[in-house]
Formats: structure tokens, sequence, C-alpha cells
């Protein structure tokens, strides 16, 4: 049996288009936003409304968005452009302004075109590529403070810092639920799949973000009820670790193939997964303080290594593999994601002996089975590793 | 005095042969080869039905079949899956336990495989894109050239020269190599190249999958020497040779993982 909040859950998403509708004839505005750096709790502060954007899994819209770009250019990206192009999504349907950071260069380039082709009204945060030294600080501590200004005059009022604290807690308390789910769906009696977290937490891009902190509450007292019921037997499986590009929502290739197959994800250090709720401690209910907690926190991936034995990004791969149990990493990353593709070949030696897949693919049916098998033959590799020693 | 024997068999369909390979307790008792067709439940079937024959059994003796290749997917003949990624490691190291390390160029793509000592799987790489490197690509070079698939190898190792070929895809290499004939190239000369070019993405391969001795080249395409030599001077190794059709690995490798689940199963002692 399924949990009920999970259903209260997409319930509420299904009726927010509407309510977003509503929203705005009663004079609110809302913010769409992309990539990683975007710090939503000064949106939310300033009684803005955040909703991130951006889906995947749709060779269509790729071919919408690829009429304005080159084939070349990252898949998600692509269709990121297609949504725009096509304003056929109910949340693209209610943006009054685009909030896109540039820790994708890829992302930052989306802005400029959606503005000039479509005329969306946009705004842009810089973001350092030497993020670790005390300049790339200083930029982007200026860099927040000139988004928060512009989104200020947006909004039409001066961000208090009551509304920020407030704001603040929220996401707190958001990160700490997440990772308590991600925690929980990575245990042998798991309440819920690292599927359902995941759906939890793109639903959660889309609510009211205090309304989502109620539902997050209620859906782990649920989890934890479920956690005292006996723990049903596994049998061997293979625990899958996904890294690399993001899954965005609407991106079901890789994850049904692993599922169908009888593998397990019980991890992800995704910008679209956990990684986003990770080591955000805002000391300072400042935009200052807001810009260096989110340049502290672990890196994207489309940042540089500024030194590969401290590099944040992979110090916190190896850390969650060990945390969530991981037999093996799929490494997923995207036709034309540089970000992650140039980076998968040092991962893989990084990480030594663990079991290393990559799968390097678009959004089209067309390589389903050339996945399929890899990743069947990954899980076979994994399970025989524990299983098969004993049969052959 | 009766003896009764345990027949376990494996049955690859690729996407341009289908094999199979029947083992009588521990021993290559029997094989099958043929071209697989549209129909791949109706190939494996063939392949099965042809080692069958040349053994003398009926399939309700067969203790255990695993199905592999394209056509594991929909195999209703056989009693488990298994990709012909594991099925080749255990072939290979059922007839050579010392191989660390496989090439296998099938129909449709190629692959770097590593296995441990017990022909576990311990990294691969496969090929993604599209035909180069592959008995497909192969193929089309015969049909440019008008000579026999087989006879490939031999022409491309009495090579004089190597002419570079710098396309890959199957489609502009053809066009490649039309225009390199016109130039007055040695055909030879230009199907060295191809071999070489090809050596050489295999060695791409590798390059996240590292290499151990020792080398083991399984697939139809290593019936062509001219390819195994472009590999061993590429990977700078010497290649074991397979005593036995290397197109039958990956099916010997279902028959051994056949054996093996029919002993967990309980089927055999
Ligand atoms: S990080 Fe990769 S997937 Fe994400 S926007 Fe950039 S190029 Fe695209």
């Amino acid at each position: 049996m399924g949990l009920k909040t999970l259903d209260k859950i997409s319930a509420a998403l299904q009726s927010r288009p509407l309510e977003l509708e509503q929203l705005r004839k009663e004079g609110k505005k809302v913010v769409g936003w992309l990539a990683y750096n975007i710090p939503e709790e000064i949106i939310y502060a300033l009684g803005l409304i955040p909703i991130r954007v951006g889906q995947g899994g749709d060779g269509r819209l790729v071919e919408v968005g690829a009429r304005h770009i080159s084939t070349k250019n990252c898949v998600f990206v692509r269709q990121a452009l297609g949504q725009f192009a096509e304003k056929t999504d109910p949340y693209i349907q209610q943006l009054d302004l685009v909030a896109i950071d540039a820790t994708c260069i890829q992302l930052y380039r989306l802005e400029e075109l959606i503005n000039f082709y479509f005329g969306y009204k946009t705004v842009v945060l810089g973001v350092p590529r030497n993020f670790a030294t005390k300049e790339g600080h200083e930029y982007f501590r200026k860099e927040v403070e000139f988004f928060t200004k512009k989104l200020e005059e947006f909004a039409g009022v001066t961000l208090e810092q009551s509304k920020l604290e407030e704001a603040i807690d929220i996401y707190d308390g958001i990160r700490e639920a997440i990772k308590t789910l991600y925690k929980y769906q990575s245990l042998d009696n798991a309440p819920l799949s690292w599927r359902e977290v995941s759906s939890v937490i793109n639903a959660g891009y889309n609510l009211d973000r205090a309304h989502y902190l109620e539902l997050l509450k209620e859906l782990i007292v649920e989890a934890e009820a479920k956690l005292s019921e006996p723990s049903r037997r596994r049998e061997v499986e293979a625990r899958i670790f996904l890294s690399g590009s993001l899954i965005p929502p609407g991106d079901t290739k890789l994850v049904d193939i692993i599922e169908q197959l009888g593998g397990r994800i019980v991890g992800d250090d995704l910008w679209s997964g956990l990684n986003f709720f990770l080591n955000l401690e805002i000391k300072e209910p400042t935009p200052y303080g807001v810009a260096d907690a989110y340049l502290d926190r672990v890196p994207h991936g489309s940042l540089p290594y500024l030194d590969l034995k401290s590099d944040g990004r992979l110090a916190n791969l190896k850390h969650q593999l060990q945390e969530f149990g991981a037999d093996g990493i799929i490494y997923h990353t995207l036709r034309y994601c540089d970000a992650f593709t140039f980076k998968a070949g040092e991962t893989k030696e990084v990480l030594g002996k663990l079991p290393f897949l990559e799968i390097h693919t678009e959004y089209s049916g067309s390589d389903f089975e050339a996945i399929r098998t890899r990743v069947e033959a990954f899980i076979e590799m994994i399970k025989s590793k524990k299983e098969i020693a004993e049969l052959v | 005095m009766s003896f009764s024997y345990n027949y376990f068999a494996g049955v690859d369909v690729g996407s341009l042969a289908a094999k199979a390979v029947i083992l009588k307790d521990g021993d290559i008792f029997a094989t099958g080869l043929l071209k697989s067709g549209v129909n791949s439940v109706e190939s494996g079937l063939s392949a099965l039905n042809l080692a069958l024959d040349a053994a003398g059994l009926k399939k309700e003796d067969l203790t255990y079949i695993v199905g592999t290749g394209y056509g594991r997917v929909s195999a209703p003949y056989a009693n488990k899956a298994v990709t012909e990624i594991t099925c080749h490691a255990k072939g290979a190291n059922y007839l050579h336990p010392t191989v660390r390390t496989i090439i296998d160029m099938g129909g449709q793509d190629c692959k770097a495989i590593r296995i441990d000592e017990d022909g576990a799987v311990v990294d691969f790489a496969m090929n993604d894109k599209c035909a180069a490197g592959t008995g497909r690509f192969l193929e089309v070079m015969a049909e440019v050239f008008k000579v026999k698939l087989d006879d490939l190898g031999a022409i491309a190792l009495s090579a004089t020269d190597t002419v570079p070929m710098s396309s890959t895809c199957t489609v502009f290499a053809e066009s490649e190599t039309i225009s390199l004939v016109a130039r007055g190239e040695k055909p030879e000369n230009i199907l060295n190249g191809i071999h070489h070019s090809i050596a050489n993405r295999i060695a791409g391969l590798f390059s996240r999958v590292g290499i151990a001795s020792d080398v083991f080249f399984s697939g139809g395409v290593a019936k062509n020497t001219g390819m195994k030599s472009a590999i061993e001077q590429a990977l700078k190794v010497t290649i074991v040779r397979p005593e036995i059709d290397p197109q039958l690995i990956g099916a010997l490798g279902a028959a051994v993982i056949a054996r093996s689940f029919a002993k967990k199963e309980g089927l055999w002692a």
C-alpha cells in the first residue's frame, strides 16, 4: 500500500496551475527559475511565487527547441527552449518573470534566447567559476544583491529581514525533510521508493513552499509509522546510485529501465535530486549570507575542479555512495551536456573499483534497447558479485 | 549399463546470426549457426534445432536453456535470459580461464569486457553510436569491393600500404571508399586502412575499461584475420585464439550459465 500523503501531494499538484491562475488574478506574480544557484528564499520572501521550470523526456519538444539553436546544444536546454516556444505547459503559461543562473553556460544562453525570440522577461544571476575564493564570494554577493534589487523592483516591495528569516526557516525545513526521505527510501524496510521521493521533490518545486513543508512533515510521520512494520526480506538486490546530468521531471527512460530490470535506485547526487538540498546553511539572513551559503554547498558539475583531491562534488559523491550503501553507480550524461560528459572519465577513476556504468543518452526512444542491454549487464555484474560467486 | 547425461543449451540471437551451443554435462557437445532473420524467435529456435539435430537430441532432453543476444528479450524457448556481455565473459572463461579482457565484435555492436578469474564481468564498455566497427560495417565494405566477407581480412593483410580512412559512419565510409577507389588507391590498401581505423576506435573503448592479459577476441568479426592483426597492433597485445568458432562464444557462455542455473535450481547435481 502506498503512502496516502503521496496522493495528497499529487492532488495538490493537479490543482496548482488553476490556483496559480487565480493568485495572479489577485495580483501575485510568478517567477519561473532554472539551474542550481537561484536563491529561492529571496524570491519567496518578496512575496513572489517561485516555480522551477524545465522538463525532459520529450523528443518532440527537443525538435521544437532545435529550430532556434543547434542540434549540438544540450538536449535539456533544447527541450526547455521548446517549452518556452510552445507555451502549452501550464506552468510556463503562468510566468511573469524567468530567473536563470549562469552556473551552466548553456542554461545562461537559454535565458538570452527566450528573451530574444519569445519576449520573456528575464533576469540572470552570474555565478563565479572560481567559486571557492574570496574574490568569487565577493562577486557572487554582488550578483545576489543585484538580483535582489531587480526582484524588488519587479515585486514593488523591499526585502524585509523578517520575511527572509521566515523564508529561510521554510526552506531549511524542506531541505531537512528531503534528506530524511532520502534516508528512508534507502533502508531495507523502505516505506517509499527513490522514484517516489523524486516525484515528491519535483512536486515541491511547483507547490506553495509553506504548504509543501506541511505535506512533507505529514509524509514523514506516515513513513515513520511504516518503518516500524516488520522488514520485508529482499532478494539479492543491485543498489544503484545515479550521478551525472540532471534527470528532470518527464525523463523516465533510464529510471524505468533500471526498475524494469530489477535494479533498485538508492540514491543520487543529481542537481535535480538530492544535491540541491545538501549543505546549504544560511548563517546570516541577508542577501550576502544567502549568497555565501549557496556558493559553499556541493558544487554543480559545470563548475571547474579547483583541486581534484578536495573537490566538493567528488567528496560528496563518495560520501553519498557509502551513506546509501550503493553497489554501483550509473553515470548518466545527456547528449551535449559538456559539464558532466567531460567529467565522466575522471569521476570513474576517482571512484576506483566501484562498478561504474556510463550511459550517454538523449530524449528519444531510439537508444532504449542499447541502454537496456548495458543496464541489464551492469545489474548482472553487480548481482553476480553478490550471488553468482556461489553459482558458477 | 546406462548412463544419463545432462544437456544444457545456450542460444544467442544477434542481428546477423543466430547461434546455439549444447553442453553435455560440462563439455561442448553440439553447435548450430545460421543467418538470423527478422523473426528473432524463429531464428533462435532454428539455431537450437540445428544443434539438437547435430547432437541427436530433442528439445525435451535439455535440462536448461539460456537465451542471449538482442533476441533474448523474446525467447520463449529459454528458461532464462542473460545479456551477451555476461555470456561472452563466461564463454571466454570456459575456454581460457586466464582471459581477463574480451573484445567482442558482433553484427551491430562492439564491446570491451574485463573479467576476473571466475569469468565474472568487472567492467565493460560498448560502442555507442553506429555500425562503425561492427560486422555490418564490414559487410558493406565487402559489398563495395565485391569480395566475400570471409576474404576481407586476408586481402587487408596483403596490403603494401595503409590508406587512412577518416569516416567512421558506415554511409560516409562507403562514399569515402568509392572516392578512394576512383583516386586509384589499391583495394587492399584501402581495406587495410579500414581495418586500422576500426581497430583504433576499438582501442578508444578500452581507454575506460583498461586492458589486462590474456586478451580474447570473440564474435563474428573475430574470424577476420586482418582485424585481429590490426587490433593487436592498436592495443599492443597478442590475442588468444579460441579453438572453436569465435562467433559461438556468446552461446557457449549462455550454455555454461544454463548449467549453473540448473545446479542452483536443483535440476542438476
Ligand atoms: S549541466 Fe548539462 S544538462 Fe544541465 S543545462 Fe548544462 S549542459 Fe544541460
